[in-house]
């Protein structure tokens, strides 16, 4: 039900769909890397989008400037590294009325658009278009969700208890730099932790892949969490400057 | 006269510019500030098939320019090479990479030389990626929606300071934009601070703070980024 709902966001808005299909198909990037391995030359047409392009390339003798392509080896995991598993229950508790309460983590991305709307809302911040929103959840490179399951006391699940109650996501180039943004936790669930847990782990991926400038831009008013987390601000003097568009 | 290729989401076409001297680039606005020597022939491309990774990790050992934030400097001040391996990854996941060529004889020989009547052959030889040597880079990462950073712009020394940099720059805001996106962010340091507020970049209108992960540890899991140890926070229960 869940995906049905985002591709119907796609079919809203094609303009933005073209474009990012176009640059998917120029930039080899992470929607190029679900394809199987095929021989170079089936590669290579497959990652340049233009007739001339693949001309131009079948010229060159010296085919070094075409290996853009991922590590073909996944690197191995060291004992001591556990892969962080995608879904997990972090918090689990009992409620006064007998009912179980699980928050569960997740890394898998899954996240109705609408329900992080109003979580948005909840938290006070500024309505931004529901298409770019996708757009960018679909390509960050980490969203991690936290989820309230209430179960019965008897251990089934409630219908229409599964709610959305914090998001982190972080964009990286997958090799040196990673951003994050967007945290928030819902207001009646602050204080216990978990937008703790939410960049602990988010942290834990990003240097477990080797990715080590993990930076963010934080409101005055979190400046203090970030710092309990083990950021710093300003370090060495390395400043982050925003472009303002000039009319 | 600049020659300007239509306005797109057009990351596929290379396009060829000579820029004309500084004075009538800047003259409707600030003619009184310095002025810089004009740019010599340039080829700038948007194309990620353009860039020669062997190319560009000697690109950023002449800038001296490093992928972590906070490099290893040996005693003469060099930066350790960057990783070609993860190079190659970081520009397969960037949205956006403008690199810069120019023919290899006006990065080695003095201005005067080049208009001797001997090479007139070699400037007949069209100025492309493959004839050209790679002198200028930048790259930007995005979630093509909302927000963008922009990373590892650079130029070599010896033709810093005439330009190409503010075109590089200008290249990846305009490619951005055509994307819809207006959230663009850049890192840092005093020594690019100018450089940045010269193109146009500032300090946050809603006032945040930058910050960055630099938590070491004597804890078990660490990783190195550099010359920094960062400690890999331990799975528990909140």
């Amino acid at each position: 039900m869940k995906t049905s709902t985002s591709s119907s966001l796609c079919a809203i808005i094609p303009v933005n769909c073209i474009l990012n299909c176009s640059n998917q198909l120029a930039y080899p990037c992470s929607f190029s890397l679900k394809l199987s391995r095929g021989n170079r030359v089936l590669k290579v047409s497959q990652l340049k989008a233009s007739f001339w392009e693949s001309i131009r390339s079948g010229l060159i003798k010296n085919n070094s400037t075409q290996v853009i392509e991922p590590p073909s080896s996944t690197p191995q995991e060291d004992e001591e590294q556990e892969p962080l598993p995608e879904e997990f229950v972090l918090v689990e508790k009992t409620l006064p009325d007998g009912t179980i309460e699980q928050i569960i983590f997740s890394s898998g991305g899954d996240v109705d658009i609408y329900d992080l709307q109003s979580l948005c809302d909840k938290v006070g911040w500024p309505r931004r278009p529901l298409s770019k929103l996708a757009a960018a959840l679909r390509n960050s490179y980490m969203v991690a969700t936290l989820h309230s399951i209430k179960k019965s006391a008897a251990g089934e699940e409630l219908d229409n208890e599964k709610k959305l109650i914090g998001m982190a996501r972080a964009t990286s180039d997958h090799a040196f730099n990673a951003t994050i943004w967007d945290v928030l936790v819902d207001p009646s669930y602050q204080g216990q932790g978990l937008g703790k847990a939410l960049i602990e782990k988010i942290i834990r991926a990003l240097l477990q892949r080797d990715i080590g400038n993990i930076t963010l831009f934080a409101d005055s008013k979190v400046v203090e969490f970030y710092r309990n987390l083990g950021f710093e601000a300003d370090p060495e003097g390395i400043k982050g400057m925003f472009w303002y568009p000039r009319f | 006269m600049a020659v300007v290729g239509s306005v797109n989401g057009g990351s596929l076409h290379s396009k060829f510019q000579t820029l004309p001297p500084a004075k009538i680039f800047n003259s409707q606005k600030r003619s009184t500030l310095h002025r810089r020597p004009p740019s010599p022939p340039i080829f700038i491309s948007t194309n990620l098939s353009d860039v020669n990774p062997i190319h560009l990790q000697d690109l950023y050992s002449s800038c001296n320019h490093s992928c972590h934030r906070f490099p290893n400097i040996s005693p003469d001040g060099r930066v350790e090479p960057v990783d070609v391996d993860k190079l190659r990854i970081a520009l397969s996941h960037s949205s956006v990479v403008v690199s810069v060529f120019a023919r290899p004889e006006t990065v080695t020989s003095l201005p005067e030389n080049l208009n001797t009547g001997g090479d007139w052959y070699r400037r007949m030889i069209p100025l492309t990626p493959f004839s050209g040597k790679l002198v200028g880079f930048g790259r930007a990462v995005s979630d093509n929606g909302l927000t963008a950073s922009i990373y590892d712009v650079m130029v070599i020394p010896s033709l810093q300071g005439r330009g190409i940099g503010r075109m590089i720059l200008q290249r990846i805001i305009r490619l951005l934009t055509n994307k819809g996106i207006y959230d663009i962010a850049a890192l840092c340091s005093d020594q690019e601070m100018g450089f940045f507020k010269a193109c146009g970049f500032g300090d946050d209108i809603l006032g945040s703070t930058t910050m960055m992960y630099t938590r070491s540890g004597n804890h078990i899991m660490v990783k190195s980024a550099g010359r920094k140890v960062l400690m890999v926070p331990p799975l528990r229960k909140p």
